[in-house]
């Protein structure tokens, strides 16, 4: 019965913050940039930062939030907005390249310069070399940077 | 000017240099003051404008500035006096030794005066920005939206919602545009009561930030599994201009947070009146609960708004994706997920290439909805969230048509939040008369548009019942907290249901004696959507009830409820539910109760319903029967 009360107490109060984990990590591939503003933040805090709209990190202006530690592109001309959006979008443009769609795909066409009546062929062009792109799961940004420009330059 | 000893000298660096000698632009003093004149003349302090850029209110004694921080201001009493800030900034203006410059420092000021005066730009020291021209580059505002981030299914506090600006630039797609948000940065080391209560009281720093969007669609539609709702106004690009010097001047600048109503929500209502002046909004929010919905309802009723675009949260896109697939799609979509397939066993099987690439697309977006949740390491989810993408490369082709989402009923469709009650109704024969009130926010009962099913939240409900046969008045009840939260489980989502109330309440005791108890009443458990019940659901739960009547002061006892609630009609619903509590400490005997209830809602209009209620109460000192019938207005 003891155990039960425990069990049961225990459960109404931390059900609310199941959503919500804890741990975290900053990095240059695949599932790194995703938990910057909330990562070792206990459960409790994180949702009352929900209830309130409070924010946990360090949110100031982040007009640029640069690339500088991680490997950079070889990319002659660099583009220092597609490198920051590729670095801190990589899961989701993986995803879109793959399914050969998606609004990170085309926004990552458009800061390339790709015109809308070629975007058909460079999504397709894409998808055809998701594997040269996304070689392997510790694949980092600049290699998915230079291997899209040079792919789309012979597509 | 007055020094105030309580405040540091050293928060003034740029007053100390008003003390030195002679620092200003040479052979303009005729010049400055002849502008201080004109300013003093055509009173420029009470000028609209200049009190939304200040951000004065009207105060004891005259106006002062919602913003705390004493780097805000040129005057020493600038907070509290707006001619005496105007004043310091046309000298600061003419002042070439500042640095930052007034322009760098405060652009919208600097151009708002430069304008309206007029002063001549040949007679103005003209120092250069870099910082402050490569922003506006970056940013490259154009035009800007209202973002509304609705609430979270599982989390009913959330339920209030959030605003905030998105600047758009001449890139088409929206993810590189900024976001600019107003918020309390808290202290992750307090305490969650010391939260609360340093959130509503103010005291914490609220501070703009401007991030990239996409941070913040990754914030709130794939973290925290909030819809967003872009609403796209029709401010013009040098409105939009004037918005964004306005931020930019407020960098680094705070003003105490308070949750209730100086937030997230009216805080931003300033920019938008520095873009567009002859709109009223922050006025319109006197109240003490300043609601993010119901200032999106004054942008609306500005007129500010041209159209609005949903973006649905991930889970809510997952949900779509898996009811347009096959139940083996889905099925093989899970085990690639949790690594119970290998993604190469989808192309040996007979499904046709669209069912591969449909269970593919899905397990890859329920592969990071898991990792978000952190029930996959990030090992693990690398190289199988690779893996699923490279076969789904393979199978090639864009995602298979499919039904378009379903986009819910928009916040601003839903009822007003606070709510006034008339009730008629008869306990065991006895008639009563009720009349209720609740400042906030949403009950099940109330019309379900516009918010998220199975989800309530209410702050401080008091009903009061009048007896006319015994012409007795007594408090019925009132509930300072009463939360639900029914989130449906399905073949992919788990969530747990809960709920937590607390307030006082009528319960009965021996000898017909009904008295006031305080009542703290939690409960957590499962609910499921099941057709054609709706949703149907069961707690566990304990309840403590505590009253001098009591013997020990106290009953504590535990047990269950279960029942279902359904929305038959836009119209009509049905909410039915039992409950047991069994004492187990305190007075065990008294703690004894089974509760059976139905409630027939009825939407009369956005804003009115009525609900017709039936109760059956059976305990030790009470087989009480209750039916009622109640008009719900809500303003």
């Amino acid at each position: 019965m003891k155990k039960l009360l425990v069990m049961v107490a225990a459960l109404s109060l931390v059900v609310a913050g199941s959503a919500f984990a804890a741990g975290g990590n900053t990095g240059c591939g695949l599932g790194t940039l995703i938990f910057k503003d909330t990562q070792n933040q206990s459960t409790l805090v994180q949702i009352v930062a929900v209830t309130t709209n409070g924010t946990l990190g360090n949110q100031t202006f982040g007009i640029s939030s640069g690339t500088s530690e991680c490997v950079q592109p070889k990319t002659v001309v660099r583009n220092e907005r597609l490198n920051e959006f590729v670095q801190a979008n990589l899961d989701e443009l993986a995803r879109d390249i793959s399914a050969g769609k998606g609004e990170t795909l085309s926004t990552v066409a458009e800061l390339l310069g790709v015109p809308s009546a070629q975007r058909d062929a460079f999504n397709r062009n894409l998808q055809a070399h998701f594997q040269q792109i996304f070689p392997a799961p510790g694949v980092e940004f600049a290699h998915v940077v230079d291997t899209i420009v040079s792919v789309s330059n012979q597509g | 000017m007055r020094l105030h000893g309580a405040r540091p000298f050293f928060f003034f660096p740029l007053l100390l240099l008003f003390l030195l000698p002679s620092t200003a632009w040479p052979g303009t003093d005729g010049y400055l003051s002849e502008l201080k004149e004109t300013a003093a003349r055509r009173r420029l302090q009470d000028d609209r404008y200049w009190d939304i850029l200040l951000f004065y209110k009207p105060a004891a004694g005259g106006r002062g500035s919602l913003i705390d921080d004493p780097k805000f201001f040129l005057a020493l009493d600038g907070k509290r006096d707006p001619g005496a800030e105007l004043s310091a900034t046309l000298d600061a203006m003419f002042d070439n030794s500042l640095s930052p410059p007034v322009r760098c420092r405060f652009p919208a000021r600097f151009e708002w005066l430069t304008e309206t005066l007029p002063i001549d730009p040949a007679r103005l020291p003209a120092p250069e920005c870099p910082v402050l021209d490569n922003t506006l580059r970056a940013i490259n505002p154009k035009s800007a939206s209202l973002i509304f981030a609705s609430g979270h299914m599982n989390a009913p506090a959330s339920m209030f919602g959030h605003t905030f600006l998105r600047l758009d630039s001449a890139y088409e797609s929206p993810l590189l545009s900024y976001a600019v948000n107003y918020a309390a940065t808290i202290n992750p080391k307090d305490s969650g009561i010391s939260y609360a209560f340093k959130g509503i009281f103010g005291f914490y720093p609220g501070y703009y930030s401007i991030l990239p969007y996409y941070e913040k669609v990754r914030e709130y539609a794939s973290m925290e599994q909030r819809d967003l709702w872009e609403y796209r106004t029709n401010l013009t690009e040098a409105e939009v201009r004037r918005m964004v010097l306005h931020v930019l001047e407020m960098q680094g600048i705070h003003a105490d947070y308070y949750f209730l109503d100086e937030n997230c929500s009216y805080d931003l209502l300033f920019l938008l009146e520095a873009a567009r002046p002859s709109v009223t909004l922050t006025d319109r929010h006197k109240g003490f609960f300043v609601a993010p919905i119901e200032t999106l309802r004054s942008v609306l009723a500005e007129g500010l708004i041209d159209n609005v675009v949903f973006r649905p949260s991930t889970a809510r896109t997952i949900r779509h994706k898996a009811a347009g697939a096959r139940d083996r799609e889905v099925d093989l979509a899970k085990a690639l997920a949790s690594g119970n397939a290998a993604p190469s066993t989808i192309v040996d099987g007979t499904l046709p290439a669209e069912g591969q690439a449909r269970a593919l697309d899905l397990a890859a977006d329920y592969t990071q909805y898991l990792y978000l949740k952190r029930e996959i390491p990030k090992d693990a989810y690398q190289g199988r969230y690779l893996g699923i993408l490279s076969v789904r490369s393979k199978v090639g082709g864009p995602p298979p048509t499919s039904r378009p989402l379903p986009v819910p009923a928009p916040p601003e469709s839903g009822h007003l939040v606070s709510r006034a009650s008339l009730a008629a109704g008869a306990r065991d024969g006895r008639p009563f008369l009720e009349a209720a009130y609740r400042p906030a926010y949403h009950s099940l009962e109330d019309p379900a548009e516009g918010f998220n099913d199975g989800s309530q939240i209410i702050f401080s409900d008091a009903a009061v019942r009048w007896y006319p046969r015994d012409e007795k008045v007594r408090l019925q009840r009132w509930d300072l907290i009463d939360i639900v939260s029914f989130a449906p489980r399905d073949a992919l989502f788990h969530p747990v249901s809960w709920k937590v109330r607390t307030g006082f309440a009528t319960r009965d005791f021996p000898g017909s004696v009904e008295a006031l108890v305080y009542e703290l009443n939690p409960g957590g458990g499962f609910s499921w959507k099941v057709s054609p019940l709706g949703i149907a659901y069961f707690l566990m739960e304990t309840d403590l009830a505590v009253s001098g009547r009591y013997d020990r002061s106290f009953a504590f006892g535990m047990g269950g409820s279960a029942g279902i609630a359904r929305q038959v009609s836009d119209r009509l619903g049905v909410l039915a539910r039992a409950r047991y509590v069994h004492g187990v400490l305190g007075d065990r005997e008294q703690g004894r109760r089974f509760t059976a209830s139905m409630m027939v809602p009825l939407r009369l209009s956005r804003n009115r319903s009525l609900v017709l209620e039936g109760e059956h109460v059976e305990g030790p000192s009470v087989h009480a029967g209750t039916i009622r019938f109640t008009w719900n207005a809500n303003f």
